[in-house]
């Protein structure tokens, strides 16, 4: 599954240099052999976009003047894809005219140096913007990553429901989104103190990374309430998923209060193909369900099929009742 | 074209780098059939591609520690932005000086 637990850190920085001269990668593999890079070459603009979808580097050197595809054309593609944006280009150019400098900045560019380089001074620039990237990484992590459960937390969910949800809007896929709440947990904060609280919190957070696929999108929302978003799935499944979740929590004997067990309520709205909703209106659609699990007796799922606009009622029987 | 007489040797600035002795040593064999690339392109008037080479020369030999071929390459391309074939003549004669500096490179 995928949370901020993935490290930001590889053994060795990869650095994909782009330009057309075979001389320069050779030149760059000698000179750059002490700073324990890997260094990837392409030889053109093209096949530099295709080498940078599949190395995913974490630096690239981009030369400016190359035939056919330029390297202000590849900029612009590297800056224009989410997923590449963040990946920092130096640009490199035997061009010193000030209005170059100002347009590989403008599309992006993290630094710029001129041809023919002067080693040394590529080698600290190499390092600094390998540092910089790594720290902005870390950080945007951290900021990211909920401290109790290390499941990604609010801000990263609100930012990435929207993105699941535009992209159902345009790609026709399936989608569910599941709150969980853990039911009476005030009783167990009071009765067996706060920190068998986070305990139960932490351990209703490694269920639901544990548990749930490589896609899904295990988030802290807040309080004792978790949201997972389900990509590629419809009601159906994810209904089928959260029930076999829900009595995996309820299995559990909690080494704190061994004699306690912990339930949860489970709201899940989705849809199996494309629906005109928001991604708030996706939200609320699930907490409702959450809420009509909650008033109908607690460790239940309660479903809502967004594309059939079937109502909550459309619910899991409830199979079994916490004690 | 060329004086008589005792041709003063080119010597990389890195030829005491360990580092890069290998790649000296390739490039500058690589130099007499980089000259004559660039000879015959001037002889078919293909400026395009005089152009390209002489970028790419320029980069690689101050690369290579050869920055007064690294600024004769940059001269001719500077030259070819935008050259017709009424300056012919001019060309010649930076391509040849280019091709005569080409030529007195050495390793070490």
């Amino acid at each position: 599954m995928s949370t901020g637990s993935e490290t930001t850190a590889q053994a060795r920085p990869r650095v994909l240099v782009i330009d057309d001269s075979p001389d320069v990668h050779r030149l760059l593999k000698a000179r750059l052999k002490q700073e324990e890079l890997e260094i990837v070459s392409s030889e053109s603009g093209e096949s530099g976009l295709e080498e940078l979808k599949k190395s995913r580097p974490d630096l690239v050197l981009l030369d400016l003047d190359m035939p056919t595809m330029d390297g202000f054309e590849v900029l612009r593609a590297i800056k224009d894809n989410a997923d590449t944006v963040h990946i920092p280009v130096i640009v490199l150019s035997g061009l010193a005219n000030a209005e170059d400098k100002v347009a590989a900045f403008d599309l992006g560019a993290h630094d710029y140096i001129i041809k023919p380089f002067e080693f040394t001074e590529l080698r600290v620039r190499i390092r600094a913007a390998l540092r910089l990237n790594f720290l902005l990484r870390m950080l945007s992590q951290r900021a990211q990553i909920d401290g109790l459960t290390g499941l990604w937390n609010r801000a990263y969910f609100d930012r990435r429901v929207q993105d699941e949800v535009s992209r159902v809007q345009r790609h026709d896929g399936a989608l569910s989104i599941a709150f969980f709440d853990a039911d009476h947990f005030k009783s167990i904060n009071d009765t067996f103190g706060h920190p068998a609280g986070d305990a139960v919190l932490q351990g209703l957070g490694q269920i639901i990374q544990r548990d749930s696929r490589q896609s899904d999108i295990a988030c802290r929302y807040g309080g004792e309430e978790f949201v997972l978003i389900m990509p590629s799935t419809g009601p159906e499944d994810a209904l089928a998923f959260c029930d076999r979740l829900r009595q995996n929590v309820e299995a559990v004997v909690w080494p704190r209060h061994p004699e306690r067990k912990v339930t949860v309520s489970i709201g899940v709205a989705g849809a199996s193909s494309v629906v005109g909703l928001s991604a708030a209106a996706w939200v609320e659609a699930a907490d409702k369900c959450l809420y009509t699990a909650k008033k109908t007796g607690r460790n239940k799922v309660v479903v809502s099929d967004l594309r059939t606009g079937e109502k909550p009622a459309a619910e899991q029987p409830p199979l079994r009742k916490a004690g | 074209m060329q004086t008589s007489g005792k041709v003063e040797p080119l010597r990389s600035c890195f030829a005491g780098d360990a580092d890069m002795v290998e790649l000296v040593q390739e490039f500058v064999q690589e130099l007499p059939g980089r000259a004559q690339t660039l000879a015959q392109l001037m002889q078919a008037a293909q400026l395009d591609d005089l152009r390209r080479a002489a970028h790419q020369l320029k980069g690689a030999a101050g690369g290579y520690g050869f920055p007064t071929i690294s600024e004769s390459a940059g001269t001719l391309e500077k030259m070819l932005h935008g050259a017709t074939q009424n300056q012919a003549s001019e060309l010649q004669a930076r391509v040849n000086e280019l091709v005569a500096l080409c030529n007195r490179a050495v390793a070490a």
